[in-house]
């Protein structure tokens, strides 16, 4: 009798355990690396927590420089927060590693497909950008396209570009838009602007059916089309002199340039739409386009470049339900609009479909474009140790960036920068991928 | 309490814990991580001497550490010459000369990104002021002073100097300060030039200070990062590129903590040997008045 009354007593001791960790509150840690957002931030986990009463989230932003080594450090100790924010220049050693949650289970059960861009998805797929499962999923994403200020295109009684544009249109209108009153001098005006930088690069590169790298993006590799679009970008600096070489434009944040008016075209990322608007003010009026067609391009292919930011959970979470919920959360409807910079596209279609974000009112009028590229097939050239191989933000004068800029300032042809970036590429990568 | 052996020690222990654990705790770690594979988030893999012979074979290194070289062949002289220039003009007793130390000392002071961004625009070829009074002076080919490569590093050095020689033109004139006046009495009633004054009362005076300006300034030379960051990012193509900038990158940018380790080592043999030499050579030029 005794001894049964100890079971119960046990028994009763585990129960009242378990239940007091069910009514406990589970906390959450979430680490993000914007702070311009951080306001709009809390209020959408003030929401979160508002509908799920039993989980609490601890907020930390900040700038991505400090963003990274301290979360490197944090995954180091073992101590990652249970939510984060991932980049895809990180993603791939991130995910070998072992460090980010499969969510692969949690997107089918709870994500209904036709409601996101999941084309976008692919990004964060591993260890095959096609077949793998995802290790993060987006919130936001981006994709170039080429810029065009209007009233240059009106004094030069030019049609706006569109989607039929080839590259000889565009050349065309490059040299229109290309003034130059004092030969001395350099012009005061030029048609179009591009440099060594991934963003202004590989669009032209894609629009030709060029690839960068192999097939299985271990290696570099340029192919023929690859290099014709090189060769074109580099024409239109060294031969039709319609585009200043680098040299030229170092001292000005390089985005500025075309909503300082100082070029009439420029091809990059859609996140410039903001930028473009603060720095050019309210009467700059600009539009944008499809990246021209380059005369290699291979009909139907409509690879274009994506760029996802991402949120992940980590691989050790104790609360991997719980961080699951506030994943879905954070890229769901409940975003405001206002939390993306204009030309970021929320990864929820209804939200990116929005009056909010279309905004008509506004340049550029054609928003859409953005969308329908969405639609189309994603490509990067993101690899494991890209940053240094391709040469970005802090080592922007490194890598491809580098040899392209010297392109420019027409210290080097494109034959001799192509067989530098593969050397030197190749010479990184088979540090990461042994096997080629 | 009384005051024995061990008193002092007592009073030192904060001071050595701290050197212990946050000084020569790091540089052992890094020795060994030097010897590693490491990118922070997963455990570090015994690599061996891979890092410094990938260094040693690499390219890209050799010509960094040439940009090393000349930045510090260029920078350790230039400082210190504008800094004794200013610190003679400014030991002047005028009216008003605090005034002008207080100038001369404000690039110090100023936070060196917002150097580097003046600085960029000034010699930002399409916008910049430098090259918009060239133009004015009748000069057309102005070149590209941060983008072309032959110009890039030593533009660095030029500003790095201006922001610097304030620094340098203090430590002189405290040196200068400490002459006794009676030597440069004694000059003039002798007749010596203005030029003798200086070569052979000024100069020899001052060389315990001229030497260790001259440690200060090479180790700022060899440790120079903030203005490359702000001002070129290392390029074109690397040629403004030095040892602690590409430290840098390697470790916080590529998260290659064990090849930028090796880096860092190479860089203290460096600093080490070229201090050692300093000091041996010292006894040959620096006049002690003991």
């Amino acid at each position: 009798m005794k001894r049964k009354l100890w079971i119960f007593l046990a028994l009763a001791l585990v129960a009242s355990f378990a239940l007091t960790a069910s009514a406990q509150q589970i906390t959450l840690r979430y680490f993000m690396w914007d702070p311009m957002f951080e306001d709009m931030e809390r209020a959408l986990i003030d929401e979160f927590e508002r509908q799920n009463p039993n989980i609490k989230v601890e907020m930390t932003a900040m700038d991505p420089s400090n963003y990274w080594p301290r979360i490197s450090a944090m995954a180091a100790a073992g101590e990652l927060p249970d939510v984060f924010s991932m980049s895809t220049g990180y993603f791939e050693q991130w995910a070998q590693d072992g460090l980010l949650l499969n969510i692969q289970e949690f997107v089918d059960r709870d994500l209904s497909t036709d409601e996101y861009f999941t084309e976008v998805f692919s990004e964060n797929r591993y260890p095959d950008k096609q077949t793998g499962d995802l290790y993060a999923i987006p919130y936001a994403w981006v994709t170039p396209v080429l810029f065009y200020n209007m009233d240059m295109f009106d004094a030069a009684g030019l049609e706006y570009p569109d989607e039929t544009w080839t590259w000889d249109d565009f050349l065309e209108a490059a040299k229109k838009l290309t003034i130059q009153t004092d030969p001395r001098r350099a012009p005061e005006q030029y048609g179009f602007f591009w440099y060594g930088r991934y963003a202004q690069v590989e669009p032209w590169v894609y629009a030709n059916s060029g690839r960068i790298l192999n097939e299985n993006k271990t290696r570099v590799a340029i192919d023929e089309n690859a290099r014709e679009a090189l060769q074109f970008l580099s024409d239109l600096t060294n031969v039709h002199k319609v585009s200043p070489p680098y040299k030229e434009i170092v001292g000005i944040a390089q985005a500025d340039l075309f909503p300082l008016r100082q070029v009439a075209m420029w091809v990059d990322g859609s996140w410039n739409i903001e930028n473009n608007r603060q720095i050019g003010g309210d009467d700059f009026r600009f539009g944008i386009a499809p990246v021209p067609k380059g005369p290699s391009y291979v009909e139907g292919d409509d690879t274009t470049y994506f760029w996802p930011d991402s949120v992940a959970i980590s691989a050790t979470t104790p609360h991997k339900e719980a961080a699951w919920e506030l994943v879905k959360f954070l890229v769901g409807e409940n975003r405001p609009i206002e939390s993306y910079m204009a030309g970021k596209v929320p990864i929820h279609r209804g939200l990116a479909y929005s009056e909010e974000w279309l905004q008509k009112d506004k340049y550029p009028a054609n928003m859409e474009l953005i969308l329908q590229q969405g639609e189309g097939t994603g490509r990067t050239t993101f690899t494991l140790g890209w940053s240094e191989w391709r040469g970005y933000a802090a080592t922007g004068g490194a890598g491809m960036n580098g040899e392209l800029d010297k392109v420019t300032n027409g210290e080097q042809n494109v034959d001799q920068a192509i067989k530098a970036i593969t050397d030197y590429a190749n010479s990184v990568l088979e540090r990461y991928y042994p096997e080629p | 309490m009384k005051y024995g052996r061990i008193t002092p020690w007592i009073f030192l222990l904060p001071t050595v814990l701290g050197l212990a654990f946050f000084r020569l705790g790091p540089i052992l770690a890094a020795f060994f991580i030097s010897f590693t594979r490491w990118n922070v988030i997963t455990a570090p893999s015994w690599l061996g001497l891979a890092n410094y012979r990938e260094l040693l074979n690499s390219e890209v290194f050799w010509l960094i550490a040439k940009n090393t070289v000349i930045f510090s062949l260029v920078y350790v002289p230039g400082v210190m010459v504008c800094g004794l220039f200013l610190a003679i003009l400014v030991n002047n007793k005028l009216r008003g000369i605090t005034f002008f130390r207080g100038l001369y000392y404000l690039p110090v002071i100023t936070a060196t990104v917002a150097v580097g961004v003046v600085w960029s625009w000034i010699l930002s070829p399409r916008f910049g002021i430098l090259t918009r009074w060239l133009n004015d002076l009748g000069f057309v080919n102005v070149p590209s002073f941060l983008g072309d490569s032959r110009y890039a590093l030593l533009s660095l050095v030029v500003v790095y100097i201006w922001k610097m020689a304030g620094y340098h033109m203090i430590l002189f004139l405290a040196g200068l300060q400490g002459i006794p006046e009676v030597y440069y009495e004694a000059a003039k009633i002798d007749g010596a030039t203005p030029w003798q004054t200086l070569r052979h009362i000024t100069l020899p005076l001052l060389s315990t200070t001229t030497f260790f300006i001259m440690i200060i300034a090479l180790i700022q030379s060899l440790q120079t990062f903030d203005l490359t960051f702000a001002m070129t990012e290392g390029g074109p193509n690397n040629a403004s590129t030095t040892l602690s900038f590409f430290t840098y990158i390697n470790a916080f940018v590529h998260f290659r903590m064990g090849y930028a380790a090796s880096m860092a080592f190479v860089l203290f043999l460096i600093v080490g040997t070229i201090t050692v030499i300093n000091f041996w050579a010292r006894k040959y030029w620096v006049n002690t008045i003991e």
